[in-house]
């Protein structure tokens, strides 16, 4: 097992070098000058040759590349991940205090998933092509192709138009006033739930199908056990293997999948930072942030496969 | 002495002997594929129907679009659907109707495009990979680990912000998200049938790797990446509508459902609701449409692969 989990690091953090290429690259192919994005086109040329040179200094981009893409590097071993052009919060302290709420709309929409796709897939298992299973596959279809943004339109203008109802745009944290937390989380975290629990639900479907009809499964209803107890305790653990692979998976595709999400609700969280970011051409926070969602993306990967050997010792001793 | 050269199939079959029945015409042959796929399954039949008329609806835009999508009427701002303008109007009076069939010309468009390049580059990268193995398909495995390690929404943000807005950036864009999964099913398919004796004799016969990858192999690819193209079609418009709502995709006026949705955010606090209404509604049908014709498709090309891709 340590063997295992050294190993899955050791690709991780090659991984993770890759990807910061990858990142540095991509933001420094940039066409147009970043100063025409702090300073806007008017700005820009009435700008002498000489402040041009001294912002680029200031901006550390008059480097050349390789060392830019070092200091990058130590900077962030430092955590220290520079500022934005645009506002007086350094990058490292957006991303402490944004950070929390993605979290949270990611961890309560991956519970709700399960909530959801899980009891759906064990209906349409168990009873195929009955009325239930056709509505449970009807869902699971639907849900892939509405889109989450339009969906968390749908519902911010649903709420305010019958109740009146608009959630809180800006709250405390969690510890110090959880109900306005909730309100501004829970939103975002049902539509993707429900956009998860289309893939959770189609996916645990099929294992539990391939599960049931393993030689383990009819011992345990040949010795007489009750079937809702072979299905609980016998086959569902295994047929939830793939499941919880496939949400570690999914987790990753979360996090991006509320960048548009939270706009549509208006949610502070990180991914209405990368929405701000994005629009406003603001290059360093956006370099730092589609690194971290790369790094985090790269992490849950490696602790879905720890969990999974961890689990299944077929894995760990291959 | 000279060596001649073994022929592998160039020169067409000499005609045979004896009166035998011609074969089917090609319209004939498509005719009963069709027919036979609608008796197997009827459901994908409706929702190809609704594919194509989603398509027909972006190729003949000019002509169905009752107003100029991108002419603002200041006597009919922000109104609700009436008879005039059925889907209503937006902040500076355009009709909503036309812009949302324009815009699935622009949505398609992308979304098309976008799939082709990226499911293109990826199926010839992955035949390379199978094919050749070694360590070329180790470095390119890697490769495509590093591009599987963002999101995909996030890496075709980053690219798109990179390149700058415009229709071809955003196609790039998503096709590049496209890449690793064209990859990964040719390489696995390469990869088995480059074992198999049809092979190994036409190598025999001293066909070059050229040949062989591209008139051996190749044409058995073909039914996966059908099957790939159409189920990523969904996937991509669904990008493409995330980027135009993220201010990175096409930029505006061009009407697309992404920036509709996204114009119908900026206007204010609260939106009208028929600027959200029909966009999203559009998305989503084109979706379901592509995603359940490709789900037809798949079992019927290959039954094996259900689930898989």
């Amino acid at each position: 097992m340590f063997n295992y989990v050294m190993r899955r690091l050791l690709f991780g953090a090659l991984t993770v070098v890759g990807v910061s290429i990858v990142v540095f690259v991509l933001m420094r192919i940039l066409p147009g000058d970043p100063l025409v994005a702090i300073f806007g086109p008017e700005g820009f040329t009435k700008l002498t040759d000489q402040e041009r040179a001294h912002y680029m200094a200031e901006l550390g981009l008059s480097h050349p590349l390789w060392y830019q893409y070092l200091s990058w590097l130590d900077d962030i071993a430092h955590g220290n991940l520079g500022r934005s052009f645009f506002r007086s919060e350094s990058v490292a302290e957006m991303i402490l205090r944004r950070g929390p709420l993605t979290a949270q709309i990611a961890f309560l929409s991956v519970v709700l998933s399960w909530l959801v796709g899980i009891p759906i897939a064990i209906l349409s298992a168990l009873r195929p092509n009955t009325l239930a299973d056709h509505l449970a596959r009807l869902m699971s279809i639907l849900f892939l192709a509405v889109p989450g943004f339009w969906l968390g339109m749908l519902i911010v203008l649903t709420l305010l138009f019958t109740f009146g109802y608009r959630a809180p745009l800006t709250g405390a944290s969690i510890f110090t006033d959880p109900w306005t937390t909730l309100q501004m989380v829970i939103g975002p975290a049902i539509v993707l739930g429900l956009g998860q629990a289309a893939y959770i639900a189609r996916m645990a479907r099929s294992s539990l199908l391939e599960v049931v009809r393993e030689d383990y499964v009819r011992t345990a209803r040949a010795k007489g056990l009750n079937n809702r107890l072979v299905i609980a305790f016998h086959a569902l653990p295994n047929a939830l293997l793939p499941v919880i692979t496939l949400s570690g998976v999914l987790l990753g595709f979360v996090l991006a999948g509320s960048i548009p999400v939270e706009r549509a609700f208006g949610t502070p969280g990180l991914g209405y930072a990368m929405f701000t970011a994005v629009s406003e051409r603001d290059v360093f926070v956006m370099q730092n942030l589609v690194f971290l969602y790369a790094v985090v993306f790269v992490l849950l990967n490696i602790l879905v496969d720890i969990i999974i050997a961890w689990l299944d010792p077929r894995i760990r001793l291959r | 002495m000279t060596i001649t050269t073994p022929d592998v199939g160039l020169t067409p079959s000499p005609p045979r002997l004896g009166p035998i029945a011609p074969p089917p015409s090609a319209w004939r042959r498509g005719a009963h594929a069709v027919s036979s796929f609608a008796r197997r399954s009827p459901m994908s039949v409706v929702w190809g129907l609704i594919a194509l008329a989603m398509v027909s609806m972006a190729i003949a835009a000019p002509v169905l679009a009752p107003y100029d999508p991108l002419k603002s009427n200041f006597r009919a701002m922000t109104k609700p659907p009436s008879a005039a303008h059925a889907f209503g109007t937006d902040q500076i009076g355009r009709d909503t109707l036309s812009r949302v069939i324009w815009g699935s010309r622009t949505s398609l468009t992308v979304a098309f495009f976008a799939v082709l390049l990226g499911t293109t580059v990826g199926a010839l990268w992955g035949l390379a990979c199978g094919f050749f193995g070694g360590r070329f398909d180790i470095a390119s495995q890697r490769a495509i680990e590093f591009m599987q390690s963002f999101p995909d929404l996030v890496l075709a943000m980053a690219i798109a912000m990179a390149l700058g807005a415009g229709t071809g950036t955003v196609i790039v864009a998503i096709a590049i998200t496209r890449i690793p999964f064209g990859g990964r099913v040719i390489r696995s398919v390469a990869l088995s049938l480059k074992e198999l004796p049809f092979v190994e004799a036409a190598r025999g016969l001293g066909a070059s790797n050229l040949r062989l990858m591209f008139r051996h192999i190749l044409p058995q690819c073909v039914a996966p990446f059908l099957i790939l193209a159409t189920t990523h079609l969904g996937v991509a418009i669904i990008i493409e509508a995330s980027l135009g709502f993220l201010g990175v995709g096409i930029p505006p006026p061009t009407p697309t459902w992404g920036n509709m949705l996204s114009d119908a955010l900026n206007s204010g606090l609260v939106p009208p609701w028929w600027l959200v209404l029909f966009p999203g509604l559009a998305i989503t049908i084109t979706v379901l449409a592509f995603n359940l014709l490709g789900d037809g498709i798949r079992d019927l090309l290959d039954p094996r692969l259900r689930g898989a891709v």
